[in-house]
């Protein structure tokens, strides 16, 4: 017992000794000169005094933070010279909670994927700052973003009225998901010239797809619908299209024209989904290794050219070579059930991504320094990094830009990521067309004309708004989904794969309930009308 | 010795059906072991399509290039290098005087000291609390953070424990104590000498522990300039990973495509890593093994 | 076994003649070895047990351990009134035992064979080469067993289907998951564990051999009765270590193998409890699982190792 508390009291001392030490080393002299900084409202530099802050970011490990171009220019515009705490992106979950557990705050955090509970919790405890006062005088760049998508407010403000973060705008994207692409050498072999619309056309093609052997090997070795298994998700990469055709527009939670919420596995749409996906399972058409295989091994199906349809982000990606305007975008089909097929779109904002802490002194001039990022020239440096190295204008009155070559043939976007830190982690910023003019190809022409034409002119929309529980409506949700989504995920495989008769349905229902899914829905709802009324 | 000796046709029996025996263990360990030579210096294509399953197929360095062509690889050879020794002459010394401490019938009350120990293998305080001790010891960003928080383990100690106990004649002990000889001496001049194979082991256990950890070091270190080799090779691994998480949300079209030209890779690099990583790890097993010769340790008492 | 035994008779004239005192006295150093290895479970072991409370409190980062407020028992209600509580259980017991039943043994009986036949290349070979699979990465061992149990083109099954058997659906049958799971692990690991017995085996003493070698003793019954004897001390402490660690199923692999068909057999609770964590770190929770397992386990260890004490001369207390 003596030992113990002995140790105990060295213990104890050592950790005072190095918590004190800390708190000189950081506080004495930045404090000081806090007082006489003066952060101006517009242009740069941005503080007269360069003053110094430290970040904490997720790393994808190319380059050290301070020898990036974007990086180095902006402390030079800026005058603000950024300190990186940052983390490799797959622990930086973890080194995120132990930042908040140690009280070891860096000044910002970029990129850092901060849930909503996150941003509540600390909020409340006034970890980090709220910003909704400075971005009136401070963001104008963001602020004009703000004034022209009111939604964009809505979804990053707490349910306690601060907004503790910054978002990723990126309105440019729309999918929702990676679509699904036909393969196009079987829809020329097999003569159809027009793609299916139905679930019944869809279902036709398939057939005719396994027994006429599209791809002229003399095996029946084609599959009509390949997905893949990972730990969290089976059939994730599928499910969202095939649901839109029952009406649904997301597979867990989505909101429905008249303003209700629904937890779709419990959905009678739902129910007609799986017996459509046990008639293509029983017939062949969805491939029996969906349930188990990776994604490495539906690629090298893809590319032995044995798939006829599949989701990738592009269609080249899995069936290899080049990329072609030969292979088609899916065609959302609709079932008997509906008129048209329900179309998800992507939110094109995620939360959470930057946010400043209490022991940053000068949040404003760090708001001001985010704020660049939301304007179109800022968002460009970081995107594509500064003119002349990567890019250059063809015609800066419309924004028309041209590649230069890439030193040593390296590949482009790894050179890139050289330069930038937007690569590959959340970054707050607001990505638009006008960034990427003059360096599209024609192949992204086409896929955008694709995008257009299929899935916004049919009426794609966003299923659930981004939104805010409260602390506890998350964790509520988040204990009854741990058993929820298991069920609802071996469910889902054993009525398609028949191991449980579609007459177990009821059963199912019930169960569902007995856990809590009607409780999901509830929640969802009452946040989707605070929102709503917001 | 036993050698000399004429064996029966029983006996010839039971050896040929030992080597029979070894020979079907040999023949179910290697087949992996070459399929993942294979597939590091195959084209990801053939892997995965199954049509590669013994010898290489479409043969491509491609793997191997990319790992040895991060400048930070032999950085994190030489990290992991001394992390692993400094790491495990520290395990052995905080372990092997426990451990033989505690084998000791006449060292009053081991029984709570074991107990004491045995605990903390069920109950631990988790990361959080943890890493503070560490963070107020001042560790982060150290080589101690690294092999402080796991200078001893649980395991380790009983196993050798056990060893000591059953090998070391108490006799042996009782005539040192006879002779005026002090238990440091004793442990030193006498127990150790003659307990080879178990230093042997503990150092092996330990070294590949530190060899193989990465959670530490992911946790307790923020320079990159003192990154060991399992992390950087997680740090390429991510980059080759990070197509998978695309999901539409989040990514932008460009680093999809680069992605895509990288995932080509990825398979190739998984197992490429695998085998960069345990070679030299695998290299010194053989070197160990002459201490697992039986009568090592009775011999010597002899001589 | 001869040497303990003799051990154990030797102790007992010397706890009569001196008192406690007197013996610690003559063993002071011993406190000294023990002494680095007591400040590290300290130290880093015991001081942050503190964190265990956190089980209890719903636990905030920023409130730190002790400022987090308290919920009491709702986390292991959370935890008992799941659906799939006795599911888990269920599949992390049986999961171990099966593990426990073959992987155990094998690397006694490879060691002991190891330990039969001359050191040459061969030996050194067949060592490590057994030992070599402990080192690969849990990722690529799962993506191996998946590669080899493809339905399409997977080797193991193009074997089965060649020998003119139906190959059942490995991957995704329920029935098949615990078998794949632990083979693999004891295909990966059974070398690795040879390396405790072999060292124990270093102990044999050849005199022993040579005097049951006169008395016409077969090779059999020699590994039997004097080998198998010397190495029992440390196959009953490894057993009742691993008796203590039944409800530790590590998520990595399983997590790996796991998909929608095989998850009746596949979820164990390190598994529920990595689901639970991906929405939201949950350290409350998982912490009053973690309690929850090491509890049991704790029971379990105690319980064999009183059995062993009982029943043998070796135990862990």
């Amino acid at each position: 017992m003596n030992i113990r508390s002995k140790a105990w009291k060295l213990l104890m001392v050592g950790g005072l000794g190095a918590s004190l030490l800390a708190g000189c080393g950081g506080g004495g002299e930045e404090a000081g000169n806090a007082e006489s900084v003066t952060v101006s409202k517009e242009g740069f530099p941005i503080v007269e005094q360069p003053i110094t802050l430290t970040m904490m970011a997720p790393d994808v490990g190319i380059q050290n933070w301070e020898d990036m171009a974007v990086l180095q220019e902006m402390e030079k515009m800026s005058n603000i010279k950024f300190e990186y705490k940052n983390a490799p992106k797959d622990s930086f979950e973890t080194k995120k909670n132990l930042v908040f557990a140690s009280e070891d705050y860096p000044d910002v955090f970029y990129a850092a994927g901060l849930t909503a509970s996150e941003q509540l919790k600390y909020g409340e405890q006034g970890v980090l700052v709220p910003l909704e006062d400075m971005i009136d005088e401070y963001a104008p760049n963001f602020k004009a973003l703000l004034d022209e998508y009111p939604d964009v407010r809505k979804s990053i403000t707490a349910p306690d009225g601060h907004i503790y973060s910054l978002p990723v705008v990126e309105f440019s994207q729309h999918w929702y998901r990676n679509p699904l692409w036909y393969n196009g050498e079987f829809l020329e072999a097999l003569g159809v010239d027009k793609l299916p619309e139905t679930t019944e056309e869809l279902y036709d093609y398939l057939k005719r797809v396994k027994e006429e052997d599209p791809n002229g090997n003399g095996q029946a070795d084609e599959i009509g619908i390949s997905s893949v298994t990972t730990p969290a998700a089976n059939l994730r990469d599928i499910r969202t299209w095939l649901l839109g055709a029952f009406g649904v527009y997301e597979e867990e939670t989505y909101v429905d024209d008249n303003d209700v919420v629904h937890y779709t596995p419990m959905d009678e749409e739902f129910k007609h989904y799986l017996e459509y996906m046990n008639r293509l399972w029983t017939d062949g058409l969805l491939d029996k290794e969906s349930f188990s295989q990776t994604a490495e091994q539906k690629k090298a199906k893809g590319q032995n050219n044995q798939i006829a349809l599949f989701s990738d982000w592009n269609a080249y990606m899995t069936k290899g070579g080049e990329p072609s305007t030969e292979d088609p975008m899916f065609l959302p089909v609709r079932s008997e059930y509906v008129d048209k097929a329900a179309i998800a779109k992507n939110r094109g904002i995620t939360t959470g991504a930057f946010a400043i802490t209490k022991t940053n002194k000068y949040p404003e001039a760090s708001l001001r320094w985010v704020d660049y990022l939301y304007s179109y020239e800022g968002s460009l440096l970081f995107n594509k990094g500064p003119e002349g190295v990567l890019w250059e204008y063809e015609n800066e009155a419309d924004r028309t830009k041209k590649y230069l070559p890439v030193p040593d043939g390296q590949d482009r976007e790894d050179f890139r990521a050289t330069l930038t830190p937007n690569y590959g982690i959340p970054a707050p910023t607001v990505t638009t067309d006008d960034i990427g003019k003059g360096l599209t190809t024609d192949f992204d022409l086409w896929v955008a004309e694709e995008t257009q034409t299929k899935l916004l002119d049919n009426g794609a929309r966003i299923p659930f708004p981004a939104l805010f529980l409260t602390v506890e409506e998350q964790s509520e949700i988040n204990s009854l989904n741990s058993d929820l989504s298991t069920y609802v995920k071996q469910m889902e495989a054993k009525f398609i794969t028949g191991a449980e008769p579609m007459s177990g349905w009821d059963n199912y229902v019930a169960t569902l309930k007995k856990m809590g899914a009607e409780r999901v829905a509830e929640i969802n709802q009452a946040a989707y009308d605070r929102w709503k009324a917001n | 010795m036993v050698k000399a000796m004429q064996e029966s046709k029983g006996d010839k029996m039971f050896l040929i059906g030992t080597y029979i025996y070894l020979c079907i263990a040999l023949v179910i360990v290697l087949y992996p072991l070459i399929y993942i030579l294979s597939a590091s210096i195959s084209s990801p294509q053939a892997v995965n399509s199954g049509e590669m399953w013994l010898f290489p197929k479409d043969i491509t360095w491609a793997g191997y290039e990319l790992v040895f062509n991060n400048p930070k690889i032999w950085n994190g050879y030489l990290n992991t290098i001394i992390y692993t020794v400094v790491g495990t002459l520290l395990n052995l010394a905080v372990t092997l005087p426990a451990a033989y401490a505690l084998s000791r019938s006449d060292f009053v009350g081991r029984g709570w000291f074991m107990g004491f120990i045995l605990l903390t293998m069920f109950f631990s305080g988790g990361l959080v609390p943890t890493y503070l001790v560490v963070k107020n010891l001042g560790l982060i960003d150290t080589m101690g953070a690294l092999i402080l928080p796991v200078a001893a383990s649980v395991w380790n100690i009983v196993v050798a424990r056990t060893f000591f106990q059953s090998t070391i004649p108490k006799e042996l002990q009782e005539a040192a104590h006879i002779d005026g000889c002090t238990n440091i001496k004793l442990f030193w001049k006498i127990v150790l000498p003659l307990s080879a194979p178990i230093v042997a082991v503990m150092a092996l256990f330990y070294g590949v522990g530190h060899w193989n950890s990465y959670f530490s070091s992911l946790i307790y270190l923020n320079s990159e300039s003192k990154y060991p080799l399992q992390m950087v090779l997680r740090q390429i691994l991510v980059l080759q990973e990070m197509s998978a998480e695309m999901n539409g949300a989040g990514v932008s079209g460009e680093i999809a495509q680069a992605m895509n030209s990288k995932a080509e890779t990825a398979s190739l690099i998984k197992y490429g890593v695998i085998v960069v990583s345990t070679l030299p790890i695998i290299a010194v097993y053989p070197f160990l093994q002459r201490y697992f010769v039986q009568g090592v340790m009775i011999g010597s008492v002899k001589g | 076994m001869k040497a303990s035994k003799s051990s154990a008779t030797a102790e007992l004239p010397l706890l009569k003649k001196s008192s406690k005192r007197a013996q610690i006295l003559a063993n002071w150093e011993l406190y000294l070895f023990m002494l680095p290895a007591l400040l590290y479970f300290l130290i880093f072991h015991y001081f942050p047990m503190y964190g265990i409370q956190i089980a209890f409190k719903n636990f905030v980062p920023s409130m730190g351990v002790t400022g987090s407020p308290w919920v009491g028992f709702d986390h292991f209600e959370r935890f008992f009134n799941s659906y799939y509580f006795w599911d888990l259980l269920w599949n992390t017991f049986s999961i171990s035992f099966y593990e426990l039943a073959i992987g155990f043994p094998l690397p006694i009986i490879l060691a002991l064979a190891f330990n039969e036949i001359a050191s040459g290349k061969f030996k050194k070979t067949v060592q490590t080469v057994t030992y070599a699979p402990h080192f690969i990465s849990v990722v690529v061992m799962a993506g191996m067993i998946i590669t080899f149990l493809s339905p399409s083109n997977g080797m193991i099954v193009m074997l089965i289907e060649a020998l003119g058997f139906n190959a059942p659906q490995f991957l995704t049958d329920p029935a098949w998951f615990k078998t794949m799971y632990v083979l693999s692990g004891v295909w990966q690991s059974t070398g690795w564990g040879t390396i405790i017995y072999l060292a124990a085996l270093s102990g044999v003493d050849p005199q022993l051999h040579e005097a049951a070698i006169v008395d016409g003793a077969s090779r059999f019954k020699r590994v039997l009765h004097i080998n198998l004897p010397t190495i029992l001390p440390t196959i009953t402490i490894m057993l009742i270590l691993n008796m203590g660690n039944i409800l530790t199923v590590g998520y990595e692999k399983i997590l790996l193998l796991q998909n929608s068909l095989n998850l009746e057999a596949s979820d164990v609770i390190s598994t529920y409890v990595y689901r639970a964590g991906l929405v939201d770190a949950q350290y409350s929770f998982s912490t009053a699982v973690g309690l929850f397992n090491s509890v049991i386990n704790v029971i379990l260890l105690v319980t064999v190792n009183w059995i062993a004490r009982r029943t043998s001369s070796n135990s862990l207390w």
